[in-house]
């Protein structure tokens, strides 16, 4: 693999793949914890990092994983990961853990790490699964952050936090309820987006 | 038999690194933590308290059968005012907080020292405007009610339940601290 293909693996997950809009997976966190972007992104950056380091291992001890055990396998590898993760924040970077520590843990059992761990990283090399993980990850942050967006704006006429609009806020979008809304229009949008320039034929959906 | 064997080798070789691992992490973890979670208990208790000289454990109790404590704050030899740290039970969570009351126990200032709460909806609970409802009340005046009130304390819209947590843990905290100090002048 060259270069080229690296970049190739990344822009599959950011939007080919794209876990949330694309493959529909993982679609708890995508309406939970998207009232606010700030809620978003640090989601986000954890998923990035627990699906990056989870692809690497599982590509490292690929061969080494009986076949008819590889889901007790993986979900073992994640789990040490997220709680790795977890403690080595709790006692280095006590402010972040204080903002992020609520997500953390939630990640064990987001279905799009373990959806990749089955679907690239058991069957491919150390590197590629590597940019796999990263791409996949900038997606799952990139549609977080987009959803977010909108629901913090509508409603409670905020971004990050920092009023800019005034109006009386559409409380329904901080709700769950917004939530579906606010993924569901973002899932038409980029199924337009996708069959209307690039000649694809929507999503296929994982329906987890 | 043979498959079985490779089968049960795998596993067994995957989790018992896996756990070695997390143990390690933890055991090198553990103190750090530890450390730190004290340190900002203190800090949070110099904070509710500026000025008091000094800020001494009077006692354990058990709100929710949790372990918490209570102190005296002492500025000479003058009492300011008392904190106890409470709990309360929340959507998804024990609300850990701590109440600093003056000496006649109304409620100066409430702390979340950590929680479990929904993002976005329950966490509101952290914020300041939420906070400052608590100022000035007294036993009677702790309770939760959903319209726009200054005399008890109104509800975050959307997190009801994380509202009356913290209100029921602060409303315990300070009957605790009327029994202890309160009580105890009638009785002389």
């Amino acid at each position: 693999m060259n270069n080229k293909s690296y970049w190739a693996l990344i822009k599959n997950g950011i939007f080919a793949e794209n876990p949330i809009f694309r493959v529909a997976l993982s679609l708890c966190p995508a309406v939970a914890v998207t009232s606010g972007v700030k809620n978003g992104f640090l989601m986000g950056i954890a998923v990035l990092f627990v699906q990056t380091m989870v692809n690497v291992t599982i590509s490292v001890i690929r061969n080494f994983i009986h076949p008819r055990v590889r889901i007790p396998s993986y979900m073992f590898v994640i789990a040490t990961w997220v709680t790795v993760t977890d403690l080595l924040m709790a006692a280095f970077a006590r402010d972040v853990y204080k903002q992020m520590g609520l997500y953390i843990q939630l990640i064990v059992a987001f279905a799009i790490i373990l959806s990749r761990a089955e679907l690239f990283a058991s069957k491919n090399r150390v590197v590629p699964s590597f940019f796999d993980g990263l791409g996949m990850g900038i997606g799952f942050l990139f549609a977080l952050v987009v959803i977010s967006f909108f629901r913090e704006l509508l409603g409670k006429g905020s971004i990050w936090g920092l009023h800019i609009v005034e109006f009386k806020p559409l409380l329904i979008m901080i709700l769950p309820t917004g939530g579906f809304f606010a993924v569901g229009i973002l899932m038409g949008l980029f199924n337009w987006i996708d069959i209307k320039f690039f000649g694809g034929t929507g999503a296929s959906g994982g329906g987890h | 038999m043979k498959e079985m064997l490779k089968i049960t080798i795998s596993l067994v070789v995957i989790f018992v690194s896996a756990g070695i691992i997390m143990a390690a992490v933890f055991a090198k973890t553990a103190p750090i933590m530890a450390e730190a979670q004290k340190r900002e208990k203190e800090e949070a208790l110099k904070r509710l308290m500026p000025e008091a000289e000094k800020i001494t454990e009077a006692g354990k109790w058990e709100p929710l059968h949790k372990h918490a404590e209570y102190y005296e704050a002492k500025k000479g030899d003058e009492t300011v005012g008392y904190i106890a740290s409470t709990y309360g039970k929340g959507y998804s969570s024990y609300i850990s907080i701590l109440v600093a009351t003056d000496s006649d126990i109304k409620v100066k200032k409430i702390s979340i020292l950590s929680h479990g709460e929904t993002p976005g909806l329950g966490d509101e609970i952290e914020q300041e405007y939420f906070k400052k409802r608590f100022e000035g009340k007294t036993l009677e005046q702790l309770e939760v009610v959903k319209t726009e009130t200054t005399d008890k304390i109104q509800a975050i819209s959307g997190a009801t339940i994380s509202s009356r947590a913290v209100t029921n843990g602060v409303r315990e905290a300070v009957r605790l601290l009327k029994e202890k100090y309160q009580g105890g002048k009638k009785d002389e």
